[in-house]
């Protein structure tokens, strides 16, 4: 009978535990497989003192690269590098995770109305969200049970030669960040009306916490922002090289006091409802109700105008550090040799700026994947047979959404070209408009090729349509960032969809190259078109 | 002109190994209520999903108004509205907002009838769809459909989450609608609405058609109820043509009748009835008699051609 009563008691922790654990164990393999990844291509690209002394003399100072990747220590060793290449990159990864998790299992389920469900059960509504709390920290142990476990396999190669310490502290240095952003997603979860909202507050968090990081990083005196951001006290573990446990206590007490908020904020508010207020009621607005295109522009524009804020500030920040970034790599043969193998073959600024490119058409490449899935959101919930049993064809409606989507994604192009400009400008950089605005327009052929991948997926095998998306992406970047720094196969590189745009403005559009991307793309998904005008429409 | 709005012709639909649907034919006339009964699972959304075209059937074909519904879905949704059971609307539109686009998208919108039924309704508006509860989110669809005045209104559990107020007025809707000549498809689990609003009903069972005709069809096919008090003592009546399920309690004997009462009254007259009582079943006791029984192999199915109004025709494949 107790036994029974604590079972019904635990039933939210459980539950959430379940489904966050194995989201986390997914994650943690995936982590662990960047770690060993990085690891071993270190050793196989820098085989002698001599390089890998070269490597850390190079990009040891380089306050340029710093800003996009992170700070670099020890590069001459294997530890130095691994930790350099996975935890920047990581903790953005760990962080998406971790917010898109908890609005999903808080938010997202009262949404559903599930929790009521919940409620009517041995809990409170303050019970039952630290029960879900307690849940989502499994699905946080998983992540670094997971991750720890293969970096401790791979450091006890005798070539790597991490000490199990080492190994588990820097899993544990590769988790936090998605540790702080459980904790964000957790409480935005109370503060907003929907897991739409949720999400958006807790990214909007994420991305102000990247633009400190990244201008904590670039070398312009403002080190001490470091200790402003999370990410920054991710940095500041220096996990593998100089391991410092003390930036562990910030993250562990924001993580503390937005776990107690969350449960606070959960008690006085009444279910489905918002701690921010939260207007029930507004005036009719029906200027693009006219059609499903007006329809789409309309949901979509709180998502796109955040992803447009967030490339123009990342555009603004890269444009503006352009030119003293672009002197450091000046006249390094090391750097401009890594620089090249991510297709960035000029010099100074515009050899930067190639990267910085590379990584905003990551950005647009997650524009293209977030129009897709939600579409594909559209359907499974069940919204579009609301449209599709009145006179429109399926057909209208998808070249409705893939138009707009095309759009986006040229729009969101040309303007990072234009900030970048303005960025570059305001340095006295001495980049012409008409270059970088090509160089913003270079970046949209990738974003399309993932944008007519992901509707082929979602006409011909609609649940795997978010899976595949970004699995395209984080594929594609895992093989151009091994890729810049390793000598791997053109065949291995060639799968990256980064590795087949060229890296302007450090080089020339390669518009031949970008016209084959946007014609596979367009195949794509005029097949993906076809197949789901002739399939069922499949729910969740 | 066509007089058909809806024919289905060996309409079948599978999902892997799973028989949804089997052979249905199934004929609507213009202008008839027709309810389509089912338990979870028969086989009723399913059909409807595969009338509006959001499904492709396995086998067989179904038309509206003598187009064909897979290959010619805008033209046939031109002419119908839908409602479905589940309101799984734009949580951050308001009610105004998603009447107005689906009125656009439909084309066909009777505005002054619109105001009409948001104010019968007693629906507001101006509320987000998130602040909506389910019976209000079911109002928005009932209203979107309505308002569109299409000529054959396809309602899968209309009114699940409405209240009895406004199922009442649901029940004057459809009146109106029939008065207009509209058509309607009401699949429906309340069986007293059926009962009340429906020329013909169809019973599905496990994906098959098993009944199909008015309520004096299908209780002619069915038992009837009959009580009978004696003054004296009670015949045996147990081997009397069509009468089956004998009780006797005291100077009361109940039992079914099948067919015609004519042999039971024969024998009541010449035994001494005191008191008489004879009940035509309801549409729920039709509908337990046949979910409430295992199917045999030689049960009997609808009538090949029943004599149904407004021509319509009920076959078992």
């Amino acid at each position: 009978m107790a036994a029974s009563t604590f079972a019904a008691s635990t039933v939210v922790a459980r539950l959430t535990a379940k489904k966050a654990a194995r989201s986390g164990a997914l994650w943690g393999y995936f982590f662990g497989v960047c770690v060993a990844s990085s690891a071993l291509t270190y050793l196989s690209s820098y085989k002698t003192e001599a390089a890998r002394e070269k490597l850390a003399a190079n990009f040891g100072a380089n306050t340029a690269l710093a800003a996009l990747f992170g700070p670099a220590h020890e590069l001459q060793t294997v530890a130095g590098f691994t930790a350099y290449k996975v935890l920047g990159f990581l903790s953005i990864v760990g962080a998406v995770w971790g917010l898109l998790a908890a609005t999903r299992l808080l938010r997202g389920e009262e949404d559903a109305g599930r929790w009521e469900l919940v409620l009517c059960g041995q809990t409170t509504r303050r019970g039952a969200a630290a029960q879900a709390l307690l849940g989502l920290g499994s699905g946080l142990v998983a992540l670094f049970i997971v991750t720890a476990l293969v970096t401790v396999l791979t450091g006890r190669s005798s070539k790597v030669h991490f000490g199990i310490g080492e190994s588990v502290f820097f899993a544990l240095a590769l988790v936090c960040s998605a540790a702080v952003f459980l904790a964000v997603g957790a409480f935005t979860s109370q503060l907003a009306a929907t897991r739409r909202q949720a999400a958006a507050y807790a990214g909007y968090v994420l991305g102000a916490c990247y633009a400190l990081r990244m201008v904590a990083d670039s070398g312009i005196g403002l080190d001490g922002l470091r200790w402003a951001t999370p990410l920054g006290w991710v940095e500041l573990l220096q996990p593998l090289t100089g391991p410092d446990w003390v930036p562990l206590l910030p993250s562990a007490v924001l993580v503390a006091a937005l776990a107690l908020g969350t449960v606070q904020l959960a008690g006085p508010r009444d279910v489905g409802t918002s701690t921010f207020p939260d207007h029930p009621t507004a005036p009719a607005r029906t200027r693009l109700l006219n059609g499903p295109a007006g329809l789409a522009a309309r949901l979509m524009r709180p998502s796109v105008a955040a992803w447009g804020v967030a490339l123009a500030a990342t555009a603004l920040i890269f444009g503006r550090i352009a030119k003293p970034a672009g002197a450091a790599i000046s006249g390094s043969n090391s750097i401009g040799t890594v620089l090249s193998k991510l297709g960035a073959h000029g010099v100074g600024a515009r050899a930067y700026l190639g990267v910085a490119f590379l990584i905003m058409a990551i950005m647009l490449g997650f524009v293209a994947a977030n129009q897709v899935t939600a579409a594909r959101t559209e359907e499974a919930s069940g919204r579009l047979e609301h449209l599709l049993v009145l006179p429109l064809s399926r057909w209208s409606w998808l070249r409705g959404r893939v138009l707009e989507a095309v759009a986006v994604l040229v729009v969101g192009g040309l303007g990072v070209g234009a900030f970048t400009w303005l960025g570059a400008a305001s340095g006295h950089a001495g980049l012409p408009f008409e270059t970088l605005v090509n160089a913003g327009l270079n970046m949209v052929p990738p974003a399309l090729f993932v944008l007519g991948t992901g509707i082929f997926v979602s006409g011909t095998w609609p649940r795997a349509t978010s899976v595949a998306v970004y699995g395209v992406i984080s594929w594609s970047v895992l093989v151009t960032v091994i890729g810049g720094f390793a000598d791997n196969s053109h065949w291995l590189l060639d799968t990256s969809l980064f590795h087949q745009m060229a890296a302007a403005p450090a080089s020339a559009p390669n518009w031949a190259s970008d016209g084959i991307m946007v014609a596979i793309g367009a195949a794509a998904a005029t097949i993906g078109g076809f197949a789901f005008q002739h399939r069922d429409l499949v729910g969740e | 002109m066509a007089t058909t709005a809806v024919r289905t012709e060996h309409l079948t639909k599978r999902y892997g190994a799973v028989d949804a649907l089997k052979d249905l034919n199934l004929e609507i006339a213009k202008g008839e209520v027709v309810g389509y009964l089912g338990p979870n699972g028969a086989g009723k959304t399913t059909t409807v999903r595969l009338l509006l075209g959001l499904a492709g059937p396995t086998a067989g074909r179904a038309e509206i108004f003598g187009m064909d519904c897979e290959s010619q879905p805008v033209e046939v949704h031109q002419r119908l509205a839908y409602v479905p059971g589940e309101a799984n609307l734009w949580p951050s539109l308001t009610g105004a907002e998603t009447l107005h686009l689906l009125g656009r998208v439909h084309g066909r919108v009777d505005t002054a009838y619109s105001d009409d039924l948001i104010m019968r309704f007693d629906l507001d508006p101006s509320k987000k769809v998130r602040a909506y509860s389910k019976g209000n989110r079911q109002k928005i669809l009932l209203v979107a459909a309505l308002m569109s005045r299409a000529d054959l209104l396809v309602l899968d559990e209309p009114t699940s989450g409405l209240d009895p107020l406004m199922e009442q007025e649901f029940r004057r809707c459809i009146d109106e609608a029939r008065e207009r000549g509209q058509t309607v498809l009401l699949s429906s689990h309340i069986l007293s609405e059926v009962e009340a609003l429906c020329d013909r009903v169809a019973i599905l069972r496990e994906g098959m058609l098993v009944e199909m005709g008015t309520m004096v069809e299908l209780r002619h096919l069915s038992a009837l109820s009959v009580d009978a008090t004696f003054d004296g003592p009670v015949p045996d009546i147990s081997g009397i043509e069509g009468v089956s399920a004998v009780e006797t309690s005291g100077r009361v004997v109940r039992c079914q009748v099948r067919g015609t009462i004519e042999p039971l009254l024969r024998v009541l007259a010449t035994s001494g009835v005191h008191q008489l009582i004879s009940r035509e079943p309801s549409l729920e006791e039709l509908f337990l008699e046949h979910y409430g029984r295992p199917k045999g192999p030689d049960e009997p199915t609808a009538p090949d051609e029943p004599a149904a109004p407004g021509g319509a025709v009920a076959k078992v494949g």
